[in-house]
């Protein structure tokens, strides 16, 4: 009976894998940015899990991810300044492609120096405004996602 | 539309569905629309048939031909010829101006730069103070980044259910700045969804008495989507 069960069980595994698969391939290339303007730090841990759920639906190289901070969203990453398990999620998603984006007049408005008091950001990441942004890269072809 | 007394004409109605009619042809609409669940209805359906028509027609259409073929009953045929000959003839651009669906849908095609404007809507369906301050921050935060980087931009902040709130006399908190912004911006424009308005007159027996140069649209949702489908960029708020 064990054995029967054992069995399958891994039916259904294999069942769902497969299907994974097929849908991996009925997603295709997708351009997508996620609005990031919240400082709820559950939230924001949540995000980051949709996030990498969301390259494992559609495969990293077959996704172009932007995430764009501003207002209170980018305590998301003066979190990762301090907090490891928010650090290894950030560095794990760049590591997949994803570009952390911060707006400028945030950093100016908080006066928070994006040297010291943000995680791994360089300049290059910093946008002049998150909330432009968000609409040039919807003009781009990026689809909007608000987690 | 002189027969519009007793009862609709479906072109009349096409019309309504189209953005075609005259603010004051709209109101009668709505005026009707409260208490007659078949018109309600009626209109609803009909909504839903151009929303798909739009939804098909994301590149630039040629008209005639292709929605001719595409109609299935007398009544849509009827409706959207109708519809397109009002269209033909220049009735565009209700109360907010804007360029035939055909024009917008190319335009959609092209980036923003220094002639095609950046069009963004904000969607606000929040009624908390702390929230609705944050938009407009975030609102303010965007005109004043396209008046500095010399983009033209149109931007229309849509609210609907307790957003609506942000709109209203005695009762948004932020009535004074609104009214600044306004005369700040003159290509942002604040938008009330009339379902709201219906409803809280039916459920609440409460009037809306919206702000000075609110402009008022069917349905909130439906004016995001019909945006969308025009190629502006959705915020949500």
């Amino acid at each position: 009976m064990k054995k029967l069960i054992a069995l399958s069980v891994m039916a259904l595994l294999s069942l769902g894998l497969s299907a994974g698969a097929a849908y991996a391939e009925d997603y295709g290339k997708q351009k997508v940015v996620y609005h990031v303007n919240v400082d709820d730090e559950k939230q924001l841990k949540a995000t980051l899990g949709n996030i990498q759920n969301h390259i494992n639906a559609v495969g990293k190289e077959n996704i172009d991810l932007r995430v764009v901070m501003h207002g209170p969203g980018v305590q998301l990453l003066q979190i990762a300044n301090k907090n490891p398990d928010f650090q290894d999620k950030v560095s794990n998603l760049k590591r997949q492609g994803v570009h952390f984006n911060v707006c400028n007049n945030t950093l100016v408005g908080k006066k928070i120096d994006y040297k010291t008091d943000l995680y791994d950001v360089s300049k290059e990441d910093i946008v002049p405004s998150g909330v432009a942004e968000l609409a040039a890269l919807q003009s781009k072809g990026f689809s909007y996602v608000k987690p | 539309m002189s027969n519009e007394e007793q009862k609709f004409s479906d072109e009349f109605i096409n019309a309504f569905v189209d953005d075609q009619l005259t603010p004051e042809e709209k109101a009668q609409v709505y005026a009707r629309l409260s208490g007659n669940e078949a018109l309600s209805r009626q209109i609803c359906e009909l909504r839903k048939t151009r929303d798909l028509v739009q939804l098909a027609y994301k590149e630039p259409p040629m008209p005639t031909r292709d929605l001719a073929t595409l109609s299935t009953g007398r009544k849509f045929g009827l409706g959207v010829a109708a519809g397109f000959m009002l269209a033909i003839g220049g009735i565009t651009g209700w109360f907010l101006h804007q360029p035939s669906a055909n024009q917008v849908a190319s335009v959609a095609q092209q980036a923003p730069g220094e002639d095609v404007p950046a069009k963004v809507l904000f969607h606000v369906s929040d009624g908390h103070a702390d929230h609705l301050k944050n938009v407009l921050d975030d609102v303010e935060e965007l005109m004043q980044h396209y008046r500095l980087s010399h983009q033209k931009a149109r931007v229309e902040v849509i609210t609907n259910g307790e957003g609506l709130s942000l709109l209203l006399a005695g009762i948004s908190p932020y009535a004074e700045r609104i009214q600044k912004m306004q005369k700040e911006y003159h290509d942002l424009t604040f938008v009330a969804c009339q379902n709201t308005i219906d409803r809280y007159q039916q459920e609440l027996g409460f009037t809306a008495k919206l702000l000075p140069g609110v402009v008022v649209i069917d349905s909130g949702v439906a004016q995001i989507m019909r945006r969308q489908h025009q190629g502006w960029a959705y915020i949500q708020g």
